[in-house]
């Protein structure tokens, strides 16, 4: 007995050892614990596959016990939803491509120029502590370490591993993500005040002054710019005397959207992203709740600009120069993810040397 | 040659594999789909707890190792980890007969679920270990909680099921 005892004892010790080992060679990212990984998976996948066909009708009366209400509501809800906004994508799609157009005229990186790869999302993570997703496309369709995943709504997320035929998909929620993102603040409503002592109720005069079309030339070539727009504000002034109404039109400095970026940070499932050192410049003005939240872009970037990722649902306001943390409520449902596109980019800081 | 291959293919070792693929795949599959209160259930966690209960601390932590090697090939954490974690919730509930003397049917569900409770509570402290942290947050006692609630369900079914896996013979 106490032969087997040691004998137990050994191999309790060699497993631990070997997983010890396990856990170092994967944290220095070693092939060897990918190879591991694959080979289980190529005997795994079958019996995966029968538990997966025979358990769908107790996931299905699960999801139909627990779910109905919010389905139905749901359905209703998203068929209102559709209803209003088929027309608005209808001029959104346009916008779009006058933009992408515009921009490709002059040499600025759009994503329409980037190829994707469509993918369907095959599984979760079989853990309570990671936001991981598994899609069913892998290297073999070029996918790399890094590029960014999206759905038909927005950022969802970045790959961490790939294998021949499927990857692995770390989500925005994940306490490891974060991203360089870019907050579009809208632009603060003109205010004019008048302190004309004189003024007293009497006639409203209302002056509108337009700037004349003028034909502007361009340096590149094929490129012929149209009429050039400068927004203005209608200043409406009460004044005592007519003669006195004033012929100044103010043209609005702060009519286009201003940017400031900071760092998104996931936070685990239960809690909203953040996104931390956005600048408290005065110029940037107040972030109001509603204000969207695309990537920033740029050379060390993880996903190429104007990725939409979510919009600002609470600022919270901290003292000295720390700046606000924005809470986001992400355009892309993460808890019901199906279908999602890979942009073939992959981030320089992602790259792994040959 | 041929005698010792039979031996290997009916020993409890070949057995505890093909059991705990089977159990696996529920992990991945139903159980990935399923998730009270918005937790996953841990159908490996519950069958590691069970052979610590059933069989004691050694051939308990042997087979928490061998079942977290297995879980740790479909997870994204570093390869090993769960096995080091359900070695040690099998090592943990095979404590039993040491607190509990003669423990009948109802303390070792009992056992079992609360070996479980201690074993996802193991998870996030073992990632934080490797450097996988920042998740130091109250949502794991209740992931904890949670996951102890549907193995106290399950226990009297995984405890016959262990049973006869890790049975040294089937004959007999």
């Amino acid at each position: 007995m106490s032969v087997l005892s040691a004998k137990r004892k050994r191999a309790i010790a060699l497993l631990s050892l070997t997983s010890i080992i396990l856990i170092t060679l994967d944290l220095q990212g070693s092939a060897s614990t990918s190879v591991l990984r694959g080979t289980f998976g190529t005997f795994f996948r079958p019996i995966e596959g029968v538990a997966r066909v025979v358990t769908r009708p107790l996931s299905n009366a699960w999801y139909g016990i627990t779910n109905y209400n919010d389905v139905t509501k749901e359905n209703n809800l998203l068929r209102e939803k559709i209803a209003q906004q088929e027309g608005a994508a209808v001029a959104a799609a346009a916008s779009v491509r006058l933009s992408q157009e515009l921009l490709a005229l002059n040499g600025l990186p759009t994503l329409a120029g980037i190829n994707s790869v469509s993918a369907q999302v095959i599984g979760d993570s079989p853990s309570n502590f990671s936001q991981t997703v598994e899609i069913n496309q892998g290297s073999k369709s070029g996918i790399k370490v890094g590029m960014p995943v999206m759905n038909a709504a927005g950022l969802v997320g970045k790959i961490t591993k790939t294998f021949a035929r499927r990857s692995i998909v770390m989500l925005i929620t994940d306490p490891e993500y974060a991203l360089s993102v870019k907050v579009i603040n809208g632009p603060e409503a003109p205010t004019t005040p008048i302190n004309d002592p004189r003024a007293v109720v009497s006639t409203t005069t209302s002056t509108t002054t337009t700037i004349p079309t003028t034909q502007a030339t361009s340096n590149i070539p094929g490129f012929t710019p149209g009429a050039t727009t400068i927004p203005l504000t209608t200043v409406n002034v009460t004044v005592s005397d007519p003669a006195l109404a004033p012929t100044l039109t103010v043209p609005v400095n702060g009519a286009l959207p201003v940017r400031e970026t900071g760092i998104l940070e996931g936070r685990g499932p239960t809690r909203v992203p953040i996104v931390r050192f956005i600048d408290s410049a005065q110029r940037f003005g107040t972030i109001l709740p509603g204000a969207p939240i695309v990537t920033s872009g740029g050379s060390l970037s993880l996903a190429p600009p104007d990725i939409v990722v979510g919009t600002v649902t609470k600022v919270r306001d901290r003292l000295g120069t720390a700046g606000p943390i924005l809470e986001i409520n992400l355009v892309a449902d993460l808890t019901n993810l199906s279908f999602v596109r890979i942009l073939l980019y992959q981030p320089i800081t992602e790259r792994v040397a040959p | 040659m041929s005698l010792r291959f039979l031996r290997f293919i009916t020993s409890r070792w070949t057995r505890l594999v093909l059991v705990s693929s089977v159990l696996l795949g529920l992990q991945t599959t139903l159980l990935n789909d399923m998730r009270p209160f918005g937790v996953m259930a841990q159908v490996m966690v519950l069958f590691a707890a069970s052979a610590g209960v059933v069989y004691g601390s050694e051939i308990g932590a042997l087979a928490g190792l061998i079942i977290g090697l297995m879980y740790d090939s479909v997870l994204t954490t570093p390869l090993g980890l769960a096995s080091l974690v359900l070695g040690a919730t099998a090592y943990i509930a095979g404590a039993v007969p040491y607190f509990v003397r003669d423990a009948t049917w109802w303390s070792k569900i009992i056992a079992v679920a609360m070996a479980s409770a201690i074993g996802e509570l193991l998870f996030p402290i073992a990632q934080a270990m490797v450097g996988y942290g920042g998740r130091g947050e109250w949502r794991v006692f209740i992931v904890a909680l949670v996951v102890g609630g549907v193995n106290l369900v399950f226990a009297p079914l995984m405890l016959l099921i262990t049973k006869w896996t890790l049975k040294e013979t089937l004959v007999g």
